[in-house]
C-alpha cells in the first residue's frame, strides 16, 4: 500500500510542524538539565550552594545538582563510571585530585576561559586539570576546658606529652598530615623521607584515643570531649566553634599542613561551558570573600576581601607572605603517590593495633 | 505420597514464583563470583585496576594484624551471642508464657520497635550512653560512685554493649518461636508431679528450646561477625571488625584484591559456621524422631 502525495505531503508537513513546535521544549529542557556536581556533604555541599550554586543558576539558568560522598568513595564511583561520568564538575583535594589525572579522568584546563582564574595564588595552580578553590589546615585543635591548662602546643612534638595519653583523635582516612608532622620531627626534609617518622609515629599510640573516618566524627568526637585533643581540619573547627564549643586552634612553630580543594572537569563531561561558567563564578571575588569570612576558609583568589579579624585566624592565608612563612605544603603529586603506602604503613601500624 | 504436602499450584506457577529468587540468586553468583577472582588478582598501588594472578593475597592473611582482627571479631560475636542468649531468653520466655496480655504486648513493643529505627540512629544513641560524659557516667558521677568516667567507647566492651542491643530483637524472636512450639502438657504434667517451676524449666523448657537456642545463638553470632557501623562507630578505629578492615583497606588503601581475600575468608568461615549449626541441629532433630 502506498500513500498518496497530499497524504504524504501532509504528513511531512505535519512531522515538521510538530519538531519546530517541539524545539523550544527540547532546548529548554536541556537548559533545566542540571549542571551536576560532585563534593562532599554536609556543611561543604551547603555552603558551596549557597555562595556558589546560587550565583551560578542566577546567572545561567541552570540548576545544580550536588552528588555528594567521602573523598575516596567519590573517587572510586568516578573510575567505574569513567566513559560515563555521573558528573560534570568534581571538588577534591589536591592530592586525590592527582588520582583522577593518574586514571585520565579529568578534562585538561583551558584557563583562558576562566577570566577569574588569571588572579589566583600560585599555590592553586596543581595540575593543568585541577586548580585550588579553597584552602585550609590540618593542625592541631584541643578543648581547652577538658585540656589541663598548663598544656601548651607550640610544636608538633607536644602531642607526644604523655600527659595527653588517650586523649587525641587523628583521621583514618588520610594520615598524611601527622606522618608528615613524625617525619619532620625526626629529621626528613621531604615526603619522600617518611619512614624516617615511623618510630616516632609508634611512640605516639599511648595517646591516641580513636580515629575518626569522616568530617562528622571528627566533629562528633571533639563536640562530646571524647578526643579532646585533635589534628582537624580548620575549618571544622571554626565550624564546631561557631556552634559554641571551645575549641582552640594553634598553628604549630613548624607550620600547619595546608590542604587546598580543588575544582576540574570530569573528562567526557557533555555540559563544559557551563562547568567553566561554574569555576569562574567560584573564582570571583566576591564568592571568594563569602568563602573566607563567612566559612572560614583560605580564599585563593587574591581579590578576595577579607575581614581583618578573619584573616588573623590561624590557617587563613590571604597573602603571599603568609603562605611563604606559615603553610606546610606537601607535594601534591608525591604525597598522591604515597598516599597508598602510607595508608597501609598506618593501617597495619597504628589502626590495626 | 502424604496428601497434604500435595501442591494445589501448577508446575509451571511455582516456576513463576521462583523467577524474583533466581534473579536475586543469579545477581549474588555474579557478585560472589567477581569478588572471588579479585581475591586471586595483585594489587597495583593507587589504582582500582588489579594485576596478574597471585596467591600471595591468602599468604598475606597470616601476618599477625589480621589473624588478631578475625579472632577480635570471633570473640566479639560470640560475646554478643552468649550475652543476647542470657538476656533474650527470658524476655522470650515471659513472651511465650506470661498470662498477661498487656505484658506480652509491652515485650513484643519493646523488641520490635528498635529494629525500626535503623542501626545508624542506633549506634548514635550509644555514642550519647556510653561516652565519657554520657548517660551511664553522668549518673554514676552526679551519685558520687565514680571518681572518674568509665571508658566505654572505643573498647571492646563497648562495642559488645551496642551489638548486644542491636541483634536482641532477632534473638528473642527467634527464642520466643522455639519456645511457642513446647507444648505447655509436657510442663503442667511436669508440676502436677511436683516439680518445682525451676526444675521444670531445667528439665523441661530449657532441653525442648535447644533448637532455638542453637540457631539463635548461631544466627546473632554469623550475623554479628559481618558488622560494620557499630564498631566502625563504637569502636573509633580502635576496635577493628572482620568488615572494617575490609573497608579500609578496600576503600582507604585501594587494595582491593586483599579486601576481597579477607571478605572471601570471612564467608567461608560462617558457611563452616552455619553448616556445623546444621549438623548440631541434625542431632537434636534425629533424637527427637527416636
Amino acid at each position: 500500500m502506498t500513500l498518496s502525495k497530499s497524504k504524504r505531503n501532509f504528513l511531512s508537513s505535519t512531522t515538521a510542524a510538530a519538531a519546530l513546535s517541539a524545539a523550544p521544549a527540547v532546548v529548554r529542557a536541556q537548559s533545566r538539565d542540571p549542571l551536576r556536581i560532585s563534593i562532599w556533604g554536609g556543611s561543604w555541599r551547603d555552603f558551596n550552594a549557597e555562595f556558589i550554586g546560587k550565583r551560578f543558576t542566577a546567572q545561567t539558568g541552570v540548576p545544580v545538582q550536588y552528588i555528594t560522598g567521602g573523598t575516596i568513595d567519590r573517587l572510586n564511583k568516578a573510575k567505574l563510571s569513567k566513559n560515563n561520568p555521573e558528573t560534570d564538575l568534581v571538588f577534591t583535594t589536591s592530592h586525590v585530585g592527582w588520582l583522577y589525572v593518574s586514571d585520565d579522568l579529568f578534562e585538561p584546563l583551558d584557563m583562558s576561559r576562566v577570566p577569574n582564574a588569571a588572579h589566583l595564588f600560585k599555590e592553586g595552580a596543581i595540575s593543568p586539570f585541577h586548580v585550588g578553590a579553597w584552602s585550609y589546615v590540618y593542625t592541631i585543635a584541643y578543648r581547652p576546658d577538658l585540656v589541663p591548662s598548663e598544656i601548651k602546643f607550640n610544636s608538633w612534638a607536644d602531642l607526644w606529652n604523655p600527659r595527653l595519653k588517650g586523649m587525641i583523635g587523628l583521621p583514618d582516612f588520610d594520615p598524611s598530615h601527622i606522618i608528615y608532622a613524625a617525619a619532620m620531627l625526626s629529621g626528613a626534609k621531604a615526603a619522600s623521607d617518611w619512614a624516617m617518622g615511623q618510630a616516632k609515629l609508634r611512640e605516639l599510640r599511648p595517646n591516641i584515643r580513636a580515629f575518626y573516618n569522616s568530617d562528622a566524627t571528627s566533629q562528633e568526637k571533639i563536640g562530646s570531649g571524647e578526643t579532646p585533643v585533635q589534628v582537624l581540619l580548620s575549618g571544622n573547627a571554626y565550624h564546631m566553634m561557631s556552634q559554641g564549643v571551645k575549641i582552640n586552634l594553634v598553628v604549630p612553630k613548624e607550620g600547619a599542613i595546608v590542604g587546598i580543594d580543588t575544582m576540574a572537569i570530569n573528562k567526557g563531561s557533555k555540559r563544559v561551558d557551563l562547568a567553566y561558567q561554574f569555576m569562574n563564578i567560584a573564582w570571583s571575588p566576591e564568592v571568594q570573600s563569602d568563602i573566607a569570612n563567612r566559612q572560614r576558609m583560605g580564599p585563593m583568589s587574591t581579590r578576595a576581601t577579607v575581614n581583618p579579624d578573619v584573616a588573623k585566624l590561624p590557617g587563613m592565608f590571604t597573602n603571599s607572605r603568609q603562605w611563604q612563612e606559615e603553610a606546610i605544603v606537601i607535594d601534591h603529586k608525591q604525597r598522591a603517590e604515597l598516599l597508598g603506602a602510607w595508608r597501609k604503613w598506618f593501617t597495619e601500624n597504628m589502626i590495626s593495633r | 505420597m502424604n496428601p497434604t504436602r500435595q501442591s494445589h499450584y501448577p508446575g509451571y506457577m511455582v516456576g513463576v514464583f521462583l523467577i524474583p529468587a533466581v534473579i536475586i540468586a543469579v545477581v549474588l553468583v555474579a557478585a560472589l563470583t567477581s569478588l572471588f577472582q579479585y581475591s586471586f588478582r595483585e594489587t597495583i598501588p593507587g589504582s582500582l585496576k588489579v594485576g596478574d594472578f597471585t596467591l600471595g593475597n591468602f599468604g598475606r592473611m597470616s601476618a599477625w594484624i589480621y589473624l588478631k582482627v578475625f579472632l577480635e571479631s570471633l570473640m566479639l560475636a560470640g560475646w554478643t551471642a552468649l550475652f543476647n542468649l542470657l538476656l533474650g531468653y527470658p524476655l522470650a520466655l515471659a513472651l511465650v508464657r506470661s498470662r498477661s496480655r498487656t505484658l506480652k504486648a509491652a515485650i513484643l513493643i519493646a523488641t520490635v520497635i528498635p529494629m525500626f529505627s535503623g542501626d545508624i540512629v542506633r549506634t548514635y544513641s550509644w555514642l550519647i550512653v556510653l561516652g565519657k560524659n554520657g548517660f551511664i557516667n553522668g549518673s554514676l558521677g552526679s551519685l558520687g560512685l565514680i571518681a572518674s568516667p568509665f571508658e566505654f567507647l572505643y573498647t571492646p566492651l563497648g562495642v559488645t554493649l551496642a551489638l548486644v542491643q542491636y541483634s536482641m530483637p532477632v534473638m528473642v524472636l527467634i527464642l520466643a518461636a522455639a519456645i511457642s512450639h513446647i507444648n505447655p502438657d509436657y510442663e503442667k504434667a511436669a508440676s502436677s508431679l511436683g516439680a518445682s517451676p525451676w526444675r521444670v524449666f531445667v528439665h523441661i523448657t530449657l532441653p525442648l528450646s535447644r533448637p532455638g537456642i542453637i540457631s539463635g545463638s548461631v544466627t546473632i553470632f554469623a550475623w554479628t561477625l559481618s558488622a560494620f557501623a557499630t564498631p566502625q562507630l563504637i569502636g573509633g578505629g580502635k576496635v577493628n571488625m572482620i568488615a572494617n578492615l575490609v573497608y579500609q583497606l578496600g576503600f582507604s588503601n585501594f587494595d582491593f584484591p586483599f579486601a576481597a581475600t579477607l571478605s572471601m575468608t570471612a564467608l567461608a568461615l560462617t558457611l563452616l559456621i552455619l553448616a556445623a549449626m546444621r549438623l548440631w541441629l541434625r542431632r537434636f532433630e534425629t533424637v527427637e524422631t527416636h
